[in-house]
């Protein structure tokens, strides 16, 4: 009895992946890693490490840029929970971002709340309220509605935001809102640095242990199972369209998070902030880096950030046609991002619920 | 009633650009599926080759030809080399597009700077019927949208050409075994819709004058205007097309232009949500 458990249980997980592995081939070392060998761990770790002594290397202007990199880190996990775990193309991913951070940033400017406690809540309350709208609106419905008529939603939901933005006197049109007061906790004034860094840091972590808490429970599976093959896990009876919702709502909420310390952090936000540019932006990262990992997404935003901010001193005019081969290149031939180098596909997918592996050793 | 009439050229000339411009993404969209994020940036391609004739001190005209001819030939080429790769995953060609419109923007915004540079109407001046002057450019835009909509109604529903067009689009293994040569046939699709992006541009660029986000400005707005068409077929989209291009250029005479604009966006969107399918439904021509 506990031999076939153990083989049922194996089995999930094992024909989740059956479908993309076909596509992907052998992939290098990661393919020989052993079952009992875990290497997402390893890669999580390093990334933690390097990002724990960042602040301790770098000169200051550096750790400025470290931040706004950990904040679009944040924003980049909010996009992979939607496209990489749901399978769901959210092309307006900066709607969400960009609205938190003109709330708070006008929580700030007239009614002059600062204070942590309020505006990071807020932020997030606002990217939840909107996604909520938005992706109620464009997923719920008697009809379920088609990837395409999604992706083209949300990109269409981003690109008025944007104008509307530009239009508005209240929003300061063209220029967007400048000089946001510094966030605060009691009396103590969060300014670019370190401190800044390592606020930023400890969201992140907090944010992505529950985001990998998350997709590895029941529900992970769940959307997993959406993600590769929609019609079947309908099947099982579970509500497809209400699971969509609600992961494209915690997204949201995550992106609004990311895009109110992002106004604090930059001390302004323009319009640009919610368009097509940034949403597009955040679609880079977490191709790069391998959607369906999370630790992907922050790996790709660290490294097109990273090379972007390197290359645009000398080559800035080349660099976005570089980047553009770079995102081709990877779509063709790389379509599981750069992690997939080090990261076996077993090891992608992953294990779901509590306790599987245990019962899985049991077996003999 | 001058001031009326006016506006209503204001806005057919405008919807007639739209059109123009959506007749392309229209084809690529409904004959094969795919939601070409590049389109906008071979509508850039096409004014840029004129902008190229004119700097060069050729007549604007030629530019204007050939611009069709060299972006439908590259249309060809990324077809064969990238785009057939695509096929089977909607959203990977969404975003393998994209890629390649961002590589062929910011080579163009290379080329050109951060600058508008403006290029002169090749038939200037306007037609003054009685005390109303209207432009002879944005006349002639409608004249030609006209033709080329009628030449593409043609050339589809009664050339052997539109027709294994179709047969290949509807049902591609049959096509094959009926001994169409199917990768030819896409390909050719995808030119002809490349060279319909890069006519656009062409003709549109004295009106707009050149920049790097000039694709990118009337991209949205062609999603947008195929799928209130409808997809699946080629007068769908036109339909499409036209009403958001009066739509857009109409709405600003009646309200704050900053509401319009968003409005027609929030309009379509709620338009498609509950009519999937379209102004016009079903396949065909």
């Amino acid at each position: 009895m506990p031999k076939s458990m153990g083989a049922v249980k194996q089995a999930i997980p094992a024909e989740i992946g059956g479908e993309t592995d076909a596509v992907m081939g052998s992939s290098g070392a990661a393919a020989e890693a052993v079952a009992g060998r875990k290497i997402l761990p390893i890669v999580e770790g390093v990334v933690l490490v390097a990002a724990l002594l960042a602040p301790l290397v770098l000169q200051d202007y550096l750790t400025v840029f470290a931040t706004r990199v950990i904040i679009l880190a944040l924003f980049a996990l909010s996009f992979d929970l939607v496209w990489g775990y749901a399978g769901i193309m959210s092309f307006g991913q900066a709607l969400f971002f960009g609205s938190a951070g003109y709330g708070v940033a006008l929580l700030a400017r007239d009614l002059d709340i600062t204070n942590i406690f309020l505006v990071l809540p807020a932020g997030t309350i606002i990217g939840l309220t909107f996604a909520l709208l938005l992706g109620g609106f464009l997923l719920l419905g008697r009809h379920p509605s088609s990837v395409i008529f999604v992706s083209l939603g949300t990109l269409t939901g981003s690109y008025a935001a944007d104008r509307l933005a530009r239009g508005w006197y209240y929003l300061g049109g063209q220029n967007g809102i400048p000089s946001i007061a510094p966030m605060t906790l009691g009396g103590y004034e969060f300014s670019e640095g370190p401190p800044f860094y390592y606020l930023v840091l400890g969201i992140l972590v907090v944010v992505y242990l529950l985001c990998r808490f998350l997709v590895r429970s029941q529900f992970g599976l769940a959307l997993a199972g959406l993600r590769e093959n929609e019609q079947r896990i309908a099947f099982f009876g579970y509500k497809v369209q209400h699971l969509k919702a609600i992961i494209f709502a915690i997204g949201g909420a995550v992106a609004g998070l990311a895009g109110s310390l992002y106004a604090f952090h930059e001390g302004f936000v323009w319009p640009n902030m919610v368009g097509v540019v940034v949403s597009t932006q955040v679609v880079l990262y977490v191709l790069f880096g391998g959607s369906g990992t999370l630790i992907g997404a922050v790996i790709g935003a660290v490294i097109v950030e990273g090379v972007s901010f390197w290359l645009s001193d000398n080559y800035r005019d080349i660099w976005p046609i570089i980047l553009g081969l770079l995102l081709l290149l990877v779509i063709l031939f790389r379509p599981l991002g750069l992690i997939s180098f080090v990261l076996g596909e077993r090891e992608r997918v992953g294990s779901f619920g509590a306790k599987i592996k245990e019962k899985r050793d049991a077996a003999p | 009633m001058a001031n009326a009439f006016v506006a209503a050229f204001e806005i057919l000339s405008f919807g007639a650009i739209i059109v123009l411009i959506v007749l392309g993404l229209g084809i690529i969209a409904s004959m094969m599926g795919i939601f070409n994020f590049a389109q906008g940036e071979f509508v850039l391609l096409g004014a840029y080759i004129t902008y190229l004739a004119y700097a060069k001190g050729l007549p604007i005209w030629t530019g204007m030809v050939a611009a069709p001819f060299v972006v439908g030939a590259l249309g060809f080429v990324l077809e064969a080399l990238i785009i057939r790769r695509f096929y089977a995953a909607p959203i990977v060609a969404m975003l393998g597009t994209y890629a390649l419109g961002l590589i062929i923007r910011e080579s163009v915004r290379g080329l050109i700077g951060g600058f508008y540079l403006t290029v002169p109407e090749p038939i200037g001046g306007s037609i003054d019927i009685g005390a109303m002057h209207i432009s002879a450019w944005r006349f002639t835009i409608i004249v030609i949208t006209l033709l080329v909509m009628a030449g593409c109604y043609l050339l589809l529903s009664r050339t052997s050409f539109g027709l294994r067009m179709r047969a290949t689009l509807e049902n591609p293994s049959l096509a094959r075994a009926s001994g169409i040569s199917t990768p030819l046939m896409y390909g050719a699709t995808f030119a002809f819709g490349s060279a319909l992006a890069g006519l656009a541009g062409a003709l549109i660029v004295p009106v707009f004058s050149l920049y790097a986000d000039l694709g990118l400005r009337f991209l949205i707005q062609g999603f947008v205007a195929v799928m209130v068409g409808g997809i699946g077929s080629f007068i769908g989209p036109v339909a499409g097309a036209g009403v958001i291009g009066t739509l857009s250029a109409a709405l600003p005479w009646v309200m704050a232009p900053v509401v319009a604009d968003v409005l027609v966006f929030v309009l379509a969107i709620v338009f498609i949500k509950f009519r999937p399918q379209g102004l016009i439904a079903g396949k065909g021509v």
